[in-house]
């Protein structure tokens, strides 16, 4: 009887010493104090040191020769003052058709010599009238059935590399920067390049499926006609040039090819994509802009411009409105479907995986896109870069799913155009947010005169879809799409903005986007918001609980574990 | 493919390559190549029709090989999707090796061997292209020693679903990985897995015999 009680006491105790103090009734309180000593002031942890890794600089400056001004093939190309500018061997290239260049100019662009093929100026207005433009598919960022390594490396922002399928114009030679550098060579990119062509061409483009699923063309908003005759004196053979496997034709299969040809009526910003399981393959990277310029004499446009951005050689009709122009291209994945191509090789679990394992009813967003990066990227080379007093056309497309409030800091932009239809001037309205749904364009002129309307004067002003989901990569900002409008004066040599805020640095940095580094450690010098350090807990406290829970295991057992009753020896 | 790249380059470094190659010629995009000849059909990078590699004292024997890449040839391996007619050539040490490549695709394939010596060829690379329909053809000396060296086509993912080789000089030296036909992948794909009645059984009878021999053992004791 006396060992029963005992046992209840030591229960009691130890429950008494082990419970939370906020369970303890406000009298006992203190006395559990006593005995612990808890109420005693302990200090919290100290802030963790952070120790911010792998930053890489924000502008590795590699070519600082391609930002100038330059004439290459008698092309003239513009100043692009950006970190990271485009290739203007590539501009001269697709200006004047690869056909028609030095081998040492399509060598320095990368291009194989039929992949812009120009020719017959058959009004004689002094430009070539037929263009033929060969595009190929490529995977970005893929599997290796020999590493884990992704293939084609093309990363969005620090440490992130989703896969993705793009059209590419045609190349030769590595994939690879070279046999060591597994990045993508330049001409691998998202989005798919921007197609431009003039309003009157006879344009053929020419889809060579060197991808591993079946892929099409459907030229969005671009005046075309259903099907085509390879022959016109035979009205039965006909060719399908809409791009839709369901309807006019057969989908591309790996290894075919299939061309489409129209002759575009109608100017203006346009969309072109693939249309086999769109739900998947647009949103994969299958998917660019397409710009029928206004037909004007000795009008040689800038074909193909990857990755979209600065338009370097703009076409006489926008030349004649504006100073600048801007290709800009906004897409949104769901990192779920980008991750599935980098878990099979096998064409047929990739394909499962894609259409039937992925359901597209649980989407969510988890990066966005401008040109085919996020921040900080995408000030590398998407910056809007503008003078004073300058009009500047800017094109731009809504290739993800999410709505797009688009709203530029210090500025305000007209709409001139919506999906390539240009609004009566009486009617064109400005404004500071501007609404794109999903495959929409709007043209809009950014006009910097210092009117306190269309612009406040110089400064480096974010530019940014007000969707504050936008804002962030895979939940974390700043990242998504952000860029800005940045005035030259606020500009560096390697076209960096001179800002005036917090330190970068972390945003280059793969740990950042894995959420390990505080976000207020460049915010605050002594290190008040850091990282909170953790504590150890208190002996007594770890001694009292773990007494219970022996002392209730005890109980546990004797209540089912009879004692073997031990055999009198004899 | 980087596995297989990695493994040209530990091969390259073991034979010493390395050491006496000319300054590496990061050649790649942008920049202009010697050996080079290029037409719309196709192309031949680092051709060598007459220099001897260190090792050999004069050229072998010639060999012609002919090769045949398109969709076609990876029907009957399932998984796959781009291949070369076969995955495995030989040639004798020294050899001057001209290789035919056609293309019955629709697009670009190529035909790209590494691993050679970079005093010879630039990155270590013999380059053969051809677009979609057409043929073209290129030379090439390998050298003397036993070696496996790795073919494919470097179209994205073309390697990776199928086009992938080896050439073997002097009987070579084993098998690369992923070599289709010939060597297992080294990160395998997984499949469901289907279960029959005989495996069912047998591995029901396996755990079960081992309960019992347990609880023999034990017993005895």
């Amino acid at each position: 009887m006396i060992r029963r009680l005992l046992f209840l006491a030591i229960v009691l105790a130890a429950a008494f010493a082990a419970a939370p103090r906020r369970w303890l009734p406000s009298a006992l309180a203190p006395a559990q104090d006593a005995l612990l000593g808890a109420s005693a002031y302990r200090e919290p942890p100290a802030s963790e040191p952070i120790d911010v890794r792998d930053v890489e600089p924000p502008c590795a400056n590699e070519h600082p020769e391609w930002r100038e001004e330059q004439v290459i093939e008698g092309v003239t190309i513009e100043r692009s003052p950006v970190c990271e500018p485009d290739n203007p061997y590539f501009i001269a290239a697709v200006v004047k058709g690869t056909s028609n260049v030095s081998m040492d100019t399509l060598m320095r662009a990368g291009m194989a010599p039929d992949a812009v093929v120009k020719e017959n100026d058959r009004d004689g207005d002094g430009d070539p009238d037929d263009v033929h433009i060969k595009l190929e598919v490529v995977e970005l960022n893929g599997r290796s059935p020999d590493t884990l390594e992704l293939l084609l490396q093309y990363p969005i922002a620090p440490g992130i590399s989703p896969g993705f399928w793009v059209f590419a114009p045609k190349g030769f030679g590595m994939a690879t920067r070279s046999l060591e550098d597994l990045r993508a060579n330049p001409l691998y990119r998202v989005p798919s390049p921007v197609i431009r062509v003039e309003q009157g061409d006879t344009v053929s483009i020419t889809l060579e499926n060197t991808h591993y699923l079946p892929h099409t063309i459907h030229f969005h908003g671009v005046d075309h006609p259903y099907h085509f005759h390879l022959d016109p004196s035979d009205l039965k053979t006909r060719v399908g040039n809409d791009g839709v496997p369901e309807t006019d034709e057969m989908a591309v299969m790996p290894g075919e090819s299939h061309t489409y040809v129209f002759t575009p009526r109608q100017p203006g910003t346009k969309f072109y994509h693939c249309h086999v399981q769109p739900q998947a393959h647009l949103l994969m990277g299958l998917q660019g802009i397409f710009v029928v310029e206004e037909g004007r004499p000795n009008n040689w446009v800038e074909t193909l411009n990857p990755g979209a951005g600065h338009v370097r050689h703009s076409s006489v009709a926008v030349r004649e409105q504006y100073e600048r122009e801007y290709d800009l291209h906004y897409m949104d994945l769901d990192k779920s479907l980008h991750e599935l191509v980098q878990q099979a090789n096998d064409p047929r679990l990739i394909a499962r995986a894609i259409n039937r394992t992925y359901n597209i009813a649980h989407r969510v967003a988890s990066y966005f896109l401008l040109n085919g990066r996020s921040f900080p990227f995408t000030f590398r080379e998407s910056l809007v870069v503008v003078k004073p007093d300058q009009k500047v056309k800017l094109r731009v497309l809504n290739g993800g799913l999410s709505l797009i409030s688009l709203h530029p800091h210090g500025q305000a932009l007209t709409e001139t155009h919506l999906d390539g239809i240009e609004v009566p001037p009486a009617a064109q309205v400005t404004r500071d947010v501007v609404a794109i749904a999903a495959a929409q364009r709007v043209d809009l002129l950014l006009d910097t005169t210092n009117d306190g309307l269309h612009s406040y004067g110089d400064g480096v002003w974010l530019f940014h879809d007000h969707n504050e989901h936008a804002f962030t990569t895979d939940g974390v900002s700043p990242g998504g799409h952000i860029s800005a409008i940045a005035y030259e004066s606020y500009l560096d040599a390697t076209g960096w903005p001179i800002t005036h805020g917090i330190d970068w640095r972390p945003f280059f940095s793969p740990d950042y986007y894995r959420r390990k580094i505080p976000v207020w450690v460049t915010y605050d010098d002594m290190r008040m918001l850091g990282e909170a350090g953790s504590v150890t807990p208190s002996p007594r406290q770890v001694v009292a609980r773990m007494l219970l829970a022996g002392l209730l295991l005890g109980m546990l057992g004797a209540a089912f574990v009879r004692p073997k009753r031990r055999r009198p020896r004899l | 493919m980087i596995g297989a790249r990695i493994l040209a380059l530990t091969a390259l470094i073991a034979f010493g390559a390395w050491a006496e190659e000319t300054p590496v010629d990061h050649a790649h995009h942008g920049q202009a190549m010697e050996g080079m000849r290029m037409s719309a059909a196709g192309m031949v990078m680092n051709e060598n029709t007459d220099r001897l590699p260190r090792d050999c004292r004069q050229i072998s024997r010639d060999v012609d090989i002919t090769v045949r890449a398109g969709r076609k040839y990876a029907a009957a391996r399932p998984g796959t999707m781009f291949a070369y007619d076969q995955p495995v050539w030989d040639s004798p040490a020294c050899a001057r090796v001209t290789v035919t490549l056609i293309n019955d695709d629709q697009v670009r394939h190529q035909w790209m061997v590494h691993g050679l010596p970079r005093y010879l060829y630039p990155e270590g690379m013999f380059h053969l292209e051809v677009s979609g329909g057409g043929k073209e053809s290129g030379t090439f000396i390998v050298p003397s020693a036993a070696k496996t060296y790795l073919v494919h086509c470097d179209v994205p993912q073309h390697a990776e679903k199928g086009m992938k080789g080896e050439l073997k000089v002097a009987g070579g030296d084993g098998d690369l990985p992923s070599i289709p036909g010939v060597s297992a992948p080294l990160e395998p794909d997984r499949y469901r897995t289907r279960w029959d009645l005989a495996t069912l059984s047998l591995g029901a009878a396996a755990g079960l015999a081992g309960a019992l021999l347990s609880a023999r053992l034990l017993r005895r004791r």
